[in-house]
């Protein structure tokens, strides 16, 4: 048993440390302040300071030098995570590129798609959509129908998407179409880089339940794009998507738990001020939850473990995943209780309530995006516990 | 970053199990289970535990012993409660780490070794206190030597009067005690009782995360195969389900005992909370787990003859020993919430 970061990586938590200290304004740190800020300013505020973030150095930690990266080892990438959330950092707008995209045209993209891909993303040049889901495909992936019809040297691509986080500022988007006429299910797909700034395509914002719009829906009407621009071999878009949906453990469980637990506290400190904190009831449901983000800590260093191990973890990923978003959910539904007949009100004894329903709504996704809980514990029971299916 | 068992842990973790499916496996656990005017202290097991350095774990090395660390018990005793093996190895584990803290070198000398070699039976109980009544201590009908509390410190007591108590958990005997004066282990502060506490509930901990896993693990085979409707009826996504969210809970409690057990090692700040959190959710699961073992077994998990039972029944003793999960999350909350 070694918990601890080598010397190399304390060094490297340091030096972020240090650059954060010095480039994330105080203002912006307060409760409160990206959530009442106008989402096209705060788009771009946190587009810029991360290609600052980037040109200092702190982008793609664990990335190869030739790719733009810094060469770091997964314990940096760690210390990475957990300090961006220490620090207050502005949440990244380029998330799916980064964590789905990038991975995946290191393994198995041209050159060219390596050169015009990985450098703009790490510098937000180029903010990426992931156009996966459609109004008939969600859970069930292989039964979408948009469609791309060869012309000359373009795909020439129809059909609607949906769910799309980034969908108005996105730049390009990575998306799985049927571009063999009659395919069924898996096959016939290809994965194509889709330029959403041209006159074929239409994105607009839906509007979801927390009031915000951070995802919408993308239509492409004849929209093209060239044969060079798919990802993977063409057809073989569904092992593209199966290659891609696998970077998705490099999530961090470390910063999550840092996450998390920054705002259990922000929790058990509104049950104070409410004076429900000596409630017994409400102590022990915190306290049971406490006990399942301690356990995600934990799992966070197994996985971290098992990744500097070299091991794959395969579809164990999906009970990461199932520990994280359901502790996160249980976590806001403490909050609720501990509000009582007040769980809705914005604002309490002068304590403005609104970021934290911010949160509370944003938990109710994520048992949905990246796999459903259902889909997870599917996947789970039948091929880690191998039952039938 | 190293949060796993190393290569030599994970070979003792296999020695306990293999020795246990070779040679003592259900049907011998069944015997002890059964006969309930036995002592259920089975000799061939006792002797493995001697002769295997089960029992000589954290016995330090001037002592005969290995001098190995909580980490390497926990995996000891979570083989045996996969294995619900019955006997007296936490007991006289727990006793032997009472003396190791607290005991003087003479009394060290005098116990250690031999607990070490399975040659004496240790108890170890913070219930009651000495001279007096020692409420349902574990095999304290064949310990040689009981480490009790007396008053605020803890005492070194032979020769109590037991008398059984009926449980219906057979894979372990209890015994309520009358005990006289006994001799003071004179390293005996607050802080190492609490430190004795903390073991004790790491080593229960680690025995119901063992419970748990194969209790998961005997429901997955049996749903596999078993038929109804035409179809395997671990292929119904309502049992599935079930299971998969049992497998995620059994693995948290899993990180969660070997952290523990490391925390407690090497006296880190959140030893404490780890603790609970261990003992909680350890608690918790191996009731679910056994629970749903008997569920998706059908009518053959409630009968006499099914093995399931054992494992819940001992599961059911161990969620309530040293703490609770209620009791642990009021700690937790102790330690974690504004006053
Ligand atoms: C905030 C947010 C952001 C998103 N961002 C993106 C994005 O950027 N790009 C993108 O492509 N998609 C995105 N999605 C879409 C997301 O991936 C899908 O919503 C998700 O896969 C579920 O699909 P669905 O909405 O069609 O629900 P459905 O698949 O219709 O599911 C309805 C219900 O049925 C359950 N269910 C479905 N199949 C099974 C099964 N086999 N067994 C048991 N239960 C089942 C589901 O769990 C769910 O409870 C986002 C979603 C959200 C909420």
């Amino acid at each position: 048993m070694d918990l601890t970061y080598t010397a190399a990586e304390e060094e490297f938590r340091r030096e972020l440390r240090t650059w954060l200290r010095a480039n994330i304004p105080e203002e912006w740190t307060r409760p409160g302040f990206w959530e009442a800020l106008d989402p096209d300013e705060s788009f771009r505020l946190r587009r810029d300071w991360e290609r600052d973030k980037a040109e200092a150095g702190f982008a793609g930690i664990a990335w190869p030098t030739e790719y733009g990266g810094r060469g770091g080892t997964a314990g940096m990438k760690a210390i990475y995570d957990e300090e961006m959330v220490r620090a207050n950092a502005p949440r990244t707008v380029n998330a799916l590129g980064l964590t789905f995209l990038a991975p995946t045209v290191m393994a198995i993209g041209t050159d060219a798609q390596k050169k015009e891909i990985i450098g703009p993303l790490l510098r937000n040049e180029v903010i990426w959509c992931q156009g996966f889901s459609e109004p008939g495909a969600g859970s069930d992936l292989a039964a979408i129908s948009t469609r791309g019809v060869r012309d000359g040297d373009d795909f020439v691509v129809n059909g609607q998407k949906v769910w799309t986080t980034n969908a108005v500022h996105g730049d390009k988007i990575f998306t799985m179409v049927r571009t063999e006429p009659g395919s069924q299910r898996h096959r016939g797909i290809s994965m194509l880089l889709i330029d959403m700034h041209q006159p074929g395509v239409d994105a607009r914002p839906l509007k979801q339940m927390s009031g915000a719009s951070e995802f919408g829906e993308v239509f492409f009407d004849d929209a093209r794009v060239p044969a060079g621009e798919c990802l993977g071999e063409i057809g073989e878009g569904w092992r593209t998507a199966m290659l891609l949906l696998s970077f998705e453990r490099g999530a961090s469980g470390i910063a999550q738990y840092t996450e998390f637990r920054r705002q259990y506290d922000e929790i058990a400190a509104v049950a104070k001020r409410l004076g429900r904190h000596r409630d017994p009831v409400v102590r022990g449901e915190l306290a049971r939850v406490l006990t399942e983000l301690e356990c995600l800590r934990l799992h966070a260093m197994h996985v971290l473990t098992q990744v500097e191990q070299g091991r794959d973890l395969g579809f164990e990923a999906s009970m990461t995943k199932l520990q994280w978003s359901e502790t996160y959910q249980d976590l806001w539904e403490v909050f609720d209780d501990l509000l009582g007949e007040d769980a809705t009100l914005d604002s309490i004894d002068g304590l403005d309530l609104r970021p934290l329903h911010a949160q509370s709504m944003w938990s109710r996704s994520v048992t949905i995006w990246g796999g459903s809980s259902q889909v997870q514990r599917n996947v789970t029971a039948e091929r880690v516990l191998g039952l039938p299916r | 970053m190293f949060f796993a068992l190393t290569e030599d842990q994970r070979e003792f973790d296999g020695a306990v199990r293999g020795y246990l499916a070779d040679r003592f496996d259900l049907d011998a656990v069944r015997t002890v289970f059964e006969d309930t005017g036995g002592d259920g202290h089975p000799a061939s097991l006792w002797k493995a535990a001697g002769e295997q350095g089960w029992l000589a774990v954290l016995v330090p090395e001037e002592h005969d012993g290995l001098g190995l660390g909580l980490v390497e018990a926990q995996v000891i005793a979570r083989a045996l409660g996969a294995g619900v093996a019955p006997g007296p190895w936490r007991s006289t584990v727990l006793a032997g780490e009472a003396l190791r803290l607290a005991g003087s070198d003479e009394q060290k000398a005098a116990w250690l070794p031999r607990f070490a070699a399975g040659e004496a039976v240790g108890a170890f109980t913070l219930r009651g206190s000495a001279p007096g009544a020692l409420p349902a201590v574990e095999y304290g009908a064949v310990a040689d030597v009981v480490v009790a509390r007396s008053g605020d410190g803890l005492t070194l007591v032979q020769g109590a009067t037991a008398t059984p108590r009926g449980s219906h958990d057979g894979t372990t005997r209890l015994a309520d005690l009358d005990a006289a004066t006994g001799e003071p282990l004179p390293g005996a502060t607050a802080e190492v009782i609490d430190e004795l506490a903390a073991r004790a509930t790491v080593l229960v901990a680690a025995d119901l995360v063992g419970i748990a896993r194969e209790a998961i693990t005997r429901t997955v085979a049996y749903d596999r195969e078993r038929q109804q409707f035409g179809v395997p009826v671990g292929s119904f996504q309502a049992i599935k389900h079930a299971l998969a969210d049992l497998h995620v809970g059994v693995t948290m409690a899993e990180h969660a005992a070997l952290y523990a057990a490391h925390a407690v090692d090497e006296r880190l700040a959140d030893a404490p909370l780890a603790v609970s959190v261990a003992k909680a959710k350890a608690s918790d699961v191996a009731l679910q787990a056994t629970g749903a073992m008997i569920q998706y077994h059908g009518g053959i998990g409630y009968t006499w003859e099914h093995e399931a039972h054992f494992f819940y029944k001992r599961a059911k003793r161990l969620a309530g020993q040293w703490g609770d999960a209620d009791a642990h999350r009021v700690r937790i909350a102790d330690l974690t919430l504004p006053a």
